[in-house]
This record gives C-alpha cells, sequence and structure tokens, in this order.
C-alpha cells in the first residue's frame, strides 16, 4: 500500500488552521465550562431546592445524552431559532460559536460533577470547625473546603479536558474547520486515508500529552505541596 | 531521580508513538493482501461456490455481487427502513437484469465504499459517483449513466450569476464532492469562506439558516429543494463554466470482466429505453 505523505504538506494550511481551532476550541471550553460547572456542581449540593433541581436536571440531560446530537440540535435547531427570535432577519451565528456553545455546555454538566464529589469529599469536620472559629458558611467554602477539594478534583478535572479536547472534533461535521475537519476533509479530497487521519492522531496525541503532562501535572505540583 | 523520572516518562510517549504508528502502518501492508482475493467479499458464503464456477465458465449468475452505496443522497439513494431505494438503485438492479447478475446492495457509506473497493469486500459502487481524472487512477469506471451539472444556490436577491462571483462568500459544500472541487479550482485549496460538510443537505440547512451565502452541489439533489422548500427565497444558477459531469459505476482498478458485464448491461437498458423510464420516473422535467 502506497502512502502519499505529500498531500498532508499540500494541505498543511488547513492543518495549521484546524489546529489552532481546535486549540481555541477547547481552551474556551475549558475555562468558561470550569466557571460554569463551578457553579452548577455548587447549586447541586446547595440545601435551596430552586437551585439544586435545575441543577440536577442540567447535569443529567447534558451527561446523558451524546455529545453529537447535542452539537447537531443546536447548530440546526436551538441557536437558529433562538436567533429568529431575538434578532429577526440576522444570520444564525457561524458553526465556531455553535462548537462554543455545545462545547461548554456539555463540559459544564461533567465539570459540576467533579466539583461536587470534590466538595464533598472534604471531611464535613472541616466545615464544621471552619463554622465554630466564627466564619460565614461562604467563608467557610470560599477558604477551607474549595481550596482542598480543588486538589482532589485536579486528576478528574484533567482527566475531562483530555476527553474535551479530543471531543472537540465532532464539532467537524458542522463544518468547524478544527484539526479533525482538516483530517476528514483532505482524506476526502484525495483519496489519501492513512496518512491525513494518522497525522491528526498523532496530533491529537501531542496535545493531550502536553495537557496531562504539562499543565495538569503542573497544576498538581503547584496545589499539592 | 526526578530528573530521571521526565527522561523516561518522554521515552515512553515516543515509543508509544512509535508503536502507534507502526500498527497502523501494519494494517496498511495488509491489505493488499486481503484486496487479491479479488471478489471474496468478507463473509459473503457464496463467494467460493462462486469462484469455481467462474473457473469453468458457465454459470456466473450464481456469484453475488456485493454492490455499495452511500444511501444519504436522495434521490440518487436514500434508506428507507431497512430497504435502500432511489434513481441509481432502479440502474443497478435494472442492469444487473439485463446482465444477468445477482447482486446484493449494501448501505457502506461514502468512504467506505471507495475502501471496500479497494479491498474487495465491495466488488462495485453506485452512488452518483462523478466519473474523474483523479478517481480514474485508481478506480474503474464504466461508461456513464447519468449526466449531472453543478448548480448555485443563492439568496432570490442576490447578484450572483456564476460562480466567479461567489469570491469572497462563505459556501458550503458536500466534503469531497464535484462541488467541493470545483469551489477549490475556483479560488484555492484552501480558501477561507469554503465550508465542507458531511452532507448536502447539511449545507443547504445552514444556507436557509443565514450561515453560508451560498451552496455549490449536484443538480440531482439540489433541484429537489425547488418542491421540498417552496416557500424558501432562493434560487438556482446554472453556470456553464462547469464542467459537464457523468456519473459512473465502479469498479476495482483492472476488474474487465466484471466491467464488460456492467457496460453490456447497460447498454441493453440504454437501447430498449428502461434508463430513460428510470430517469423520467426522479426527475421532471
Amino acid at each position: 500500500m502506497d502512502w502519499n505523505w505529500y498531500v498532508v504538506w499540500e494541505y498543511r494550511e488547513w492543518f495549521y488552521r484546524g489546529i489552532m481551532y481546535t486549540i481555541l476550541l477547547t481552551s474556551v471550553a475549558i475555562s468558561l465550562g470550569t466557571v460554569m460547572g463551578l457553579f452548577i456542581g455548587l447549586a447541586k449540593i446547595s440545601k435551596i431546592k430552586i437551585l439544586r433541581i435545575p441543577a440536577a436536571i442540567y447535569v443529567e440531560v447534558f451527561r446523558g445524552t451524546p455529545l453529537f446530537v447535542q452539537i447537531f440540535l443546536f447548530h440546526f435547531a436551538v441557536i437558529p431559532s433562538f436567533w429568529e427570535t431575538f434578532f429577526p432577519g440576522s444570520p444564525a451565528p457561524q458553526p465556531l460559536f455553535t462548537g462554543f456553545v455545545a462545547l461548554t455546555l456539555n463540559a459544564a454538566a461533567y465539570i459540576a460533577e467533579i466539583f461536587r464529589a470534590g466538595i464533598q469529599s472534604i471531611d464535613p469536620g472541616q466545615m464544621e470547625a471552619a463554622r465554630s472559629l466564627g466564619m460565614t458558611n461562604r467563608m467557610a467554602m470560599r477558604l477551607i473546603i474549595i481550596p482542598q477539594a480543588f486538589v482532589r478534583m485536579l486528576p478528574p478535572l484533567g482527566n475531562e479536558f483530555i476527553t474535551l479536547l479530543k471531543d472537540s472534533s465532532l464539532l467537524a461535521a458542522i463544518s468547524v474547520t478544527d484539526l479533525a475537519y482538516a483530517g476528514i476533509n483532505v482524506a476526502k479530497s484525495t483519496f489519501e486515508r492513512y496518512p491525513p487521519y494518522l497525522t491528526i492522531a498523532a496530533i491529537y496525541l501531542i496535545m493531550t500529552l502536553f495537557l496531562s503532562r504539562v499543565v495538569v501535572r503542573g497544576l498538581e505540583k503547584r496545589y499539592t505541596r | 531521580m526526578k530528573k530521571n523520572g521526565w527522561n523516561r516518562n518522554w521515552l515512553l510517549m515516543i515509543v508509544a508513538l512509535l508503536s502507534f504508528t507502526l500498527l497502523a502502518a501494519g494494517c496498511g501492508t495488509s491489505q493488499p493482501e486481503a484486496g487479491n482475493q479479488q471478489n471474496t467479499g468478507a463473509g459473503n458464503e457464496q463467494a467460493n461456490t462462486g469462484d469455481t464456477n467462474n473457473q469453468s465458465g458457465e454459470g456466473t449468475a450464481e456469484k453475488t455481487y456485493v454492490v455499495g452505496t452511500d444511501a444519504i443522497y436522495p434521490p440518487f439513494e436514500k434508506m428507507e427502513a431497512d430497504k435502500i431505494s432511489g434513481f441509481d438503485i432502479d440502474v443497478i438492479n435494472a442492469i444487473a437484469e439485463a446482465a444477468g447478475m445477482k447482486i446484493e446492495i449494501k448501505h457502506t457509506g461514502w468512504d467506505p465504499l471507495f475502501d471496500g473497493i479497494e479491498k474487495g469486500t465491495v466488488d462495485l459502487g453506485i452512488s452518483a459517483i462523478t466519473i474523474t481524472d483523479d478517481r480514474k487512477q485508481k478506480y474503474d469506471f464504466t461508461e456513464p449513466y447519468f449526466e449531472a451539472n453543478q448548480l448555485i444556490m443563492v439568496a432570490e436577491d442576490s447578484p450572483v450569476t456564476k460562480l466567479a462571483d461567489l469570491k469572497g462568500m462563505t459556501i458550503g459544500v458536500q466534503g469531497g464532492t464535484t462541488g467541493a472541487i470545483a469551489v477549490k479550482k475556483a479560488f484555492g485549496d484552501t480558501y477561507e469562506g469554503l465550508r465542507e460538510y458531511e452532507d448536502t443537505p447539511s449545507a443547504v440547512d445552514d444556507f436557509f439558516n443565514g450561515r453560508v451565502q451560498a451552496v455549490v452541489a449536484d443538480n440531482g439533489v439540489l433541484s429537489l429543494y425547488t418542491k421540498t422548500a417552496a416557500g424558501k427565497k432562493f434560487k438556482l444558477l446554472k453556470d456553464d463554466s462547469f464542467e459537464k459531469e457523468y456519473y459512473g459505476i465502479m469498479v476495482k482498478k483492472g476488474n474487465s470482466e466484471l466491467l464488460e458485464k456492467l457496460n453490456q448491461g447497460l447498454k441493453t437498458i440504454q437501447d430498449n429505453g428502461k434508463l430513460e423510464e428510470i430517469h423520467k420516473q426522479y426527475f421532471v422535467q
């Protein structure tokens, strides 16, 4: 089987652009998803029912349905009809925007669970001790519980970030020009399958290795001492 | 100790990467062997008897040819529950009948169809496949059975009259199709405004959503929307600068025996008017 690796070089601009888009998508989804996830996670363990129930439903729905379906629903149905209602006549936002929305909302559901589990893993005695020192519930949360929980959350968070990076490849189906899009469409245009697919697989691998070895391990080193 | 640990980790990673590549390479090299056993589709129980019959020269009707198609391209082919129907399907059935061949139609998907023909798990492909020079280097085609041309879908009030006018606009296409090839030819392989979708209906959906300003695709598919999306504001443009395209039935390179049978069957249904009859059934005009 003769593989023509030259096609990868020929379409190098697509791969460069793909890498940029994949990094952009993943970093936005990671940062926004983490912020959203924190609030949803806190809402899920809140004593207030009107916070707890919607948060629980949110997590179940986004965690329990395929990301693939969520992407298509948001891209072709939810966002266009939303746009038509609030900004009539203006074109629906570009796939990149839909991609951000779908990926972030999905990530938030998983991250919320990581936060919830992290917080609940801290011995209740910590809260009691903080409260008996005169801290308010919110202060105790911010100064005592969350910092400890954060350390325990780092490994599962790192895992989630890696999953997210790879899941962003599903957005190629709605023509987000990410790394997967480059691989798939080069394969389709040139009839060379292995070189483009192997190339993107290797690049994804390098990116996930960077994420786990440098980013997550760096954070773990910093916060576990 | 720390430093050592790091080095070893990196080494491990490189080894992992290499073995991954080698593994894939291994899969790649094993393919020609599979491909050599022509026509023995995996899991095709009749393949053996078919082969022996072929050697004795007669009884070719015994062999069941596996027909691959990407059944998400109406009106050429689509899935109806567990049945595949469409223009191409009617054509291949008519050809098979005329040539006395036994066929089994399978929904393989577009990429696996090309791959399957190379490997020999699929004997022939009919899936609105345009005969192109690039494809002819890797596969063999029958005589054309359908003439296609690209159409441009734009807004009703758009000043666009031809492909060249689309420069600077966002254009939706189905990835890997001749529509995509035509746009790349006109504006460059890495044209910023090009959006390649999994299928043409997705591109058209995004046209109606205002995300792309034009769609370039085959007449057979785009003209369907004049019926199904009559309320929407769009027009279809014909540009004579597009090269005429012809759909052919694809077989493995060098499989002249099958090619001959198909061509003979095709000629029969062309001559007896059956092909035209099927055409009229699907394309009014």
